[in-house]
């Protein structure tokens, strides 16, 4: 059965350095679909492109050529505040170092993603809520980042990520900075919201741990897309042989 | 050497900023440098002392503030620079670098960066004392004052000491701070929690003895009498203590009670609103020193132009005429022909030993004039309204029955005479010597100034006016009241522009440390005008804050002049207007400072 995909890539390349001086090419050629639904990750080195690709994708960068549609939306054509606005609304973003603005409560840094789209105080409270509920963390609403633990952290990350329904969300190593337990929390979490919710994910990362949470995994080499793995029917344990596997061979 | 061709690129890579950091060490010896110029030349003092009344006073008082206002300026000044530097330094130290070449590092790069703007400045400062300098005098003054000297080497090396001085303690400061701080320390920046917590009783204690001691500051202030001069210093110390206070307890409360709103959930206001409470404990400090530096350079300003509007007051209601030369000279009514005169009218005299005796006749032709009884100068006081003067003209009659208001109309020589209003029958038969008597008034004191003078110097041979007449009221006030004005702007100006830019460099260094804050609001889709506009705010409500206690500050402050000051309260629009104009534009090149800082660009290629 054919369905839109949510994220569909096309051909990007990314060219660092001006026209005339030293040329680096980051991305060189990059096509690949994420499906509604969908639970994927993108491996590969340091400085194989991949933190390129997720800037790309969530418009923080531009490609130089190629295009790059998110949610039936092109977003190469996107002027300085609708790559603003598609941000608030249609991605949600989880980042290695949590990105929390230490000023504000755990609750204010939830609901900032609603307030920036003037939602109501009221209207926010029940939606801050139930996030919250979803994913435990009712209790240290009212602390400020600096009063709880790096995973806890994450958890509020995620919060604020998920509270404004994204079409997709994308992690940037999110488990880089967490303990093993925290980040096995924090994966299936995440695992649990993609199964519920049907939130696709997209996850960047160089830990073959977290990438075997995922259902399919894109590894990425010098700028292209090398191999690709699905774990099928495969339980999580044996997926993860798999990557280990695929990682030996790839590097 | 390695580390130094370091230190040089990192200068390099944010030129901008150091070119701000660098003007304004410009500007501020530059001011200093001024004040000097005029303060240390005793030669300039002593030629103009009559001039310049209790300026030894006044200029000493001055230089002392602005010494004080030098120092705190470098100090922020000198944070805003070490902001920018610690990432470097903090990397320069992991990189194995030994502290105590860092510590040389930091010493030589404040140093270079002090000398550097304060020989800038003196240079600065000398060309605009030869311009403004001379442009406020020939304004004020209508003429050079004498022993005036835009170059002044003492006051030259005066400066250079001061600020070598100050960036050498400025630099040793820095040292032992930033080398003290662990590496881990200087690398992440300082991202230490602050919340705002609501001590009910601690808050209210400060509020209560926050009002209590800005009322002792401003009551002492409204009675000079009680403590004379000690007056000045008990303000100065309530106020600010009171100022303090104030700021600390009522402005966290503020915020919580702000965030409470509905208002508070829409954009960014929550985030405007925290950064403004996370901040307002580093900042209570500044905002009270700045709130008494924008009062006493607002104060200086306003009783300044106070002074400068008297004299034409004091002046134009003293005598309905501007001039009366008796028996003028061809060349002299030459001259008056020049003036832009308002009212002319020329009286025969005749003189005996006893008395001096007008012509009834000519005064029915020509009445003659004298002040209003509203524009009297007391009760133009009791109105608390200065205005222009106005005239009424007086009946024969009641010149005749009260020929004494002549007298200060009359020469000197004639003064000592009885003064009779006769018929021009009897006033015909009449044996003495005949005069003329010419009284005049010009439409406008002040720009007639120059041309009166040389009438004045023509009709007494002398280049001081001695002649009846407010010419001569205006010249003397002019004199005493000149200097203050002179002083008031000069003092007021300069307060300005070294609180502004206390306050500029107080926010721009919180500014490197805000940069990764607004990155982030920037990934999770806040538009860039959004981040704009919360900047806008957040540095408007710390400019605001003292900029409004400082006008409340002048407003009681202005009490203390009642005693030199018609009234005080007189037109205070115009140096408010004009000071609040120069308040705003350091505010804009702040906001725009901080947004190049912290707003995102858009990686945008091609």
């Amino acid at each position: 059965m054919m369905t839109t995909p949510i994220v569909s890539v096309k051909n990007i390349r990314k060219t660092y350095g001006k026209a005339g001086e030293k040329q680096y090419e980051a991305l060189k050629g990059i096509d690949f679909d994420v499906q509604p639904g969908e639970f994927v990750g993108i491996m590969g080195a340091s400085g194989s492109g991949k933190t390129t690709l997720l800037n790309i994708l969530a418009t923080l960068d531009r490609p130089t050529s190629g295009t790059v549609t998110v949610n039936q939306r092109e977003l190469t054509t996107l002027a300085g505040n609708q790559m603003a606005d598609f941000r608030a609304t249609q991605v949600g973003f989880i980042f290695q170092d949590f990105n929390l603005l230490e000023n504000l409560t755990n609750y204010e840094n939830i609901a900032l993603p609603l307030s920036l789209q003037n939602v109501s105080a009221k209207a926010a409270e029940p939606e801050v809520n139930r996030i919250a509920k979803q994913l435990s963390i009712e209790a240290i609403l009212d602390k400020y980042p600096s009063e709880i633990s790096g995973g806890q952290k994450q958890r509020i990350a995620a919060a604020r990520a998920l509270v404004s329904h994204p079409a997709i969300l994308f992690g940037d190593e999110p488990t880089g900075a967490l303990d093993s337990n925290s980040a096995k929390d924090l994966l299936e979490m995440l695992t649990t919201v993609n199964q519920e919710q049907h939130v696709p994910v997209l996850l960047v990362t160089h830990d073959p741990f977290s990438a075997s949470y995922c259902q399919r995994i894109l590894f990425i080499k010098d700028g292209v897309i090398g191999t690709e793995l699905k774990r099928g029917n495969q339980d999580r344990r044996a997926f993860y042989q798999t990557i280990l596997d695929t990682l030996g061979t790839f590097q | 050497m390695v580390l130094r061709k370091l230190a040089f690129t990192g200068i390099k890579s944010r030129i901008k900023d150091y070119t701000v950091l660098f003007f304004g060490l410009v500007i501020s010896s530059a001011i200093f440098y001024m004040f000097e110029a005029l303060a240390t030349n005793q030669d300039f003092i002593k030629a103009n002392g009559s001039m310049v009344t209790g300026a030894s006073f006044i200029f000493q008082f001055g230089s002392i503030l602005l010494t004080i206002i030098s120092l705190v300026y470098i100090f922020y000044a000198n944070s805003f620079l070490m902001s920018m530097r610690r990432h470097d330094y903090g990397l320069f130290m992991m990189l194995g670098a030994k502290q105590r070449k860092i510590g040389q590092l930091i010493l030589t790069e404040t140093l270079l960066i002090g000398t550097l703007a304060s020989l800038i400045g003196i240079v600065v400062g000398w060309l605009l004392t030869a311009t403004l300098g001379n442009y406020l005098m020939d304004q004020m003054f209508s003429s050079k004052l004498k022993g005036f000297e835009p170059f002044f080497l003492p006051a030259a090396v005066a400066t250079l000491a001061l600020y070598v001085i100050l960036f050498l303690i400025a630099g040793v400061i820095n040292r032992f701070g930033l080398t003290k701080t662990p590496v881990l320390q200087l690398l992440k920046g300082d991202s230490e929690p602050n919340r705002p917590t609501l001590k009910k009783g601690r808050q209210l204690i400060q509020v209560v003895l926050g009002v209590a001691l800005l009322a002792i500051g401003y009551y002492v202030m409204a009675n000079m009498k009680l403590l004379v001069l000690m007056s000045i210093p008990v303000a100065l110390v309530t106020i600010v203590l009171g100022t303090y206070f104030l700021f600390n307890a009522v402005f966290v409360w503020l915020v919580v009670m702000l965030k409470r709103l509905p208002w508070a959930s829409k954009g960014l206001h929550t985030f405007t609103l925290s950064q403004l409470s996370f901040r307002i404990r580093n900042y209570t400090r500044i905002l009270s020193i700045v709130s008494i530096l924008f009062a006493l350079a607002l104060g200086a300003i306003t009783v300044g132009i106070g002074f400068q509007r008297q004299i034409t007051s004091m002046a134009t209601a003293q005598s309905a005429y501007t001039l009366v030369l008796s028996d003028p000279s061809a060349t002299v009514k030459q001259e008056v022909k020049k003036l832009d005169r308002q009212l002319t009218a020329q009286y025969d005299q005749v003189v005996t030993k006893k008395a001096v005796y007008f012509n009834a006749d000519q005064f029915k032709n020509q009445p003659f004039e004298s002040v209003s009884q509203e524009s009297q100068i007391m009760n133009q006081a009791k109105a608390g309204r200065l205005q222009a003067a106005k005239y009424q003209k007086i009946s024969v009659d009641k010149m005749q029955k009260n020929p004494q208001q002549l007298l200060l109309n009359l020469p000197n020589w004639q003064r000592s005479k009885a003064i009779r209003i006769v018929s021009g029958n009897r006033f015909s038969r009449l044996s003495g010597s005949q005069h003329k008597v010419l009284m005049l008034r010009v439409a406008d004191l002040s720009k007639s100034q120059a041309q009166l003078k040389v009438v004045s110097e023509k009709a007494t041979g002398q280049a001081a006016s001695s002649l009846p007449g407010t010419f001569a009221m205006f010249t003397e006030a002019t004199a005493l009241f000149g200097g203050f004005e002179f002083m008031g702007f000069f003092l007021g100006i300069a307060f300005l522009a070294m609180l502004a830019s206390c306050l500029m460099f107080k926010i721009l260094s919180g500014a490197a440390s805000d940069k990764r804050r607004y990155e982030m609001l920037n990934k999770i889709g806040t538009r860039p005008q959004i981040l704009r506009r919360s900047i806008i705010q957040e540095v408007g409500v710390l400019f605001a804050l003292p900029g409004i206690l400082g006008v409340i500050d002048v407003l009681f402050g202005l009490q203390m002049f009642r005693g030199l000051l018609l009234s005080p309260y007189d037109q205070l629009w115009l140096p408010f207007t004009l000071f609040l104009f120069l308040y705003i534009i350091y505010y804009v090149i702040t906001v725009m400072m901080y947004q190049r800082i912290v707003v995102p660009k858009v990686k945008i290629d091609k």
